[in-house]
């Protein structure tokens, strides 16, 4: 029989992919999100963690790049 | 000019006969034209019974023409009796007065995304009001994606989406439609500069053009006796096309962008600070100048209110200064080239609401699947070695129920399958 999961679909990266699973990697068993790994590029999530991966991946942007001081 | 050659002509022409006046290598501009004039519905396509198409001009409309062309057409609305003796504003300090007004509306709009350098800035209901049924504001009054995109668009574009929405209010207050597109129209052929009599314009007429002061479409002035309105060259757009206006009425160019990401803007408009506020950082603040820089932080918060890249790089690439705008690129390629990868930087990982399928019990009803997405453009991947395949959420039930009959549309040739060979010793994995 056909199965159905409700979810939500990444496309990304390489590198990206990669902090995404880190992240559900560092995360308690209860609160894994990855429901496939389809490729090196593509994930399949839950839908809930969402909002979640975007900050995190947000926040981890911002302290990748350099600001130069401003005068 | 085939208008005026079939303007005398009560009988239909052959379309063969027409198909001579041309040369043979303009042929297919003549075609064009035809045509066109067909959708327009000026001509009529009129074959009684024979083969061959004839054309005939729509009688209406001949009536009409010949009506203008003998008479010479009437004057639009009656020009202010000249014994009076008016000292009409020069055309640049009509320009100033519309683009004066003009901005005056837009900086409303602007203020309201940056509420706190704004409250000397008195507010018009009717222009809100306007601007939150464009969608530009929501009803919490604050821009929207919509809304930041507009203010980056060239002034003919900006002035169209008003009055349109404009005419689309109007309905709920109760004017007449019909009589606001006539005046709007009429007051597009007005000379500009030319003092109009107000006096002899009915009531509802005289509301519109109250507001359209506030849109610096015609400047109200009054004399002694006499009211009269004169049309500014904003008003003229709104009756000449869109295409050949776009570029005319942007003013001169102010910004200066050095590789170093430095932007120096020569203007002392609160608009256009306000704009640039959009997307740069502003430092220095002078009379008459304003230095800003680009960064990322300040790119990512345009970004994040719905401007795209293009839109920033176009938008300084029209304001360019002169003299930068002389050379080639206006706007310096680092910087182009930067905002652009600012922007593929903050859409790194994309991300669909999808629904994901696997466990197919053959091959058929996993490629049916795939196709049915498919030709609904819900497919956003698929694996056929392993027979699984996501779509996009929206899709889910569709699909729920295309699986769910193609299951049962192979089951019954299954069981028929079954029946026939009853008997026979054979194995069967029913689905």
């Amino acid at each position: 029989m056909v199965n159905a999961i409700k979810g939500c679909y990444i496309e990304c990266d390489i590198p990206m992919a990669q902090l995404i699973v880190h992240m559900n990697e560092s995360m308690p068993n209860a609160h894994k999100f990855i429901i496939h790994v389809l490729d090196e590029t593509r994930l399949f999530v839950q839908e809930n963690a969402v909002d979640m991966i975007r900050k995190k991946i947000h926040e981890f942007c911002d302290s990748n790049t350099f600001e130069k001081p401003s005068a | 000019m085939y208008v005026l050659r079939l303007l005398y002509i009560d009988t239909a022409v052959k379309s063969k006969l027409m198909d001579e006046w041309v040369l043979p290598e303009s042929h297919t501009k003549h075609r064009v034209a035809i045509d066109r004039l067909e959708q327009l519905r000026v001509f009529l396509l009129a074959s009684e019974g024979s083969k061959e198409q004839s054309y005939k001009l729509n009688p209406k409309f001949q009536k009409q023409l010949r009506q203008a062309l003998a008479s010479g057409g009437a004057p639009p609305k009656d020009p202010l009796p000249s014994n009076i003796a008016v000292r009409l504003p020069s055309s640049a300090e009509l320009d100033s007065y519309a683009m004066k007004q003009w901005e005056g509306v837009l900086l409303q709009l602007v203020s309201t995304a940056f509420p706190e350098s704004s409250h000397d800035i008195s507010r018009d209901r009717f222009v809100i009001e306007t601007f939150q049924r464009a969608k530009l504001l929501d009803s919490g009054m604050k821009l929207t994606e919509a809304g930041f995109q507009f203010l980056l668009m060239d002034t003919s574009y900006q002035l169209w989406q008003i009055v349109r929405e404009y005419i689309s209010a109007t309905e709920d207050r109760g004017i007449n439609n019909v009589e606001l597109i006539r005046f709007l129209l009429e007051l597009g052929f007005h000379v500009v500069g030319q003092p109009y009599n107000r006096d002899t314009l009915s009531n509802t007429e005289q509301t519109v053009l109250e507001e359209l002061k506030v849109l610096g479409l015609v400047q109200l002035q009054q004399g002694m006796k006499h009211r009269w309105f004169i049309p500014t060259k904003l008003a003229t757009n709104l009756a000449t096309s869109l295409s050949d206006v776009s570029s005319r009425y942007q003013s001169d160019g102010f910004i200066i962008i050095e590789t170093n990401f430095r932007l120096y803007a020569y203007t002392s408009s609160k608009l256009q600070i306000q704009i640039l506020r959009l997307f740069a950082r502003i430092e220095y603040l002078l009379p008459n100048l304003t230095v800003g820089t680009l960064n990322r932080e300040s790119i990512q918060t345009a970004f994040a209110s719905g401007i795209s890249a293009d839109q920033i790089i176009t938008f300084l690439q029209q304001n360019a200064h002169p003299y930068y705008a002389q050379k080639q690129p206006s706007v310096p390629e680092t910087v182009s080239d930067q905002i652009r990868l600012w922007e593929t930087d903050s859409n790194r990982v994309k991300l669909v609401p999808a629904c994901y399928y696997d466990d197919f019990p053959s091959m058929e009803i996993f490629e049916s699947v795939c196709t049915f997405a498919g030709d609904r453009n819900g497919l956003v991947w698929q694996d056929s070695s392993k027979r699984r395949l996501i779509v996009q959420a929206d899709l889910h039930d569709e699909i729920h129920v295309d699986i769910v009959s193609t299951q049962d549309y192979a089951k019954s040739i299954l069981q028929c399958v079954i029946i026939s060979l009853k008997g026979c010793a054979c194995n069967f994995y029913i689905l």
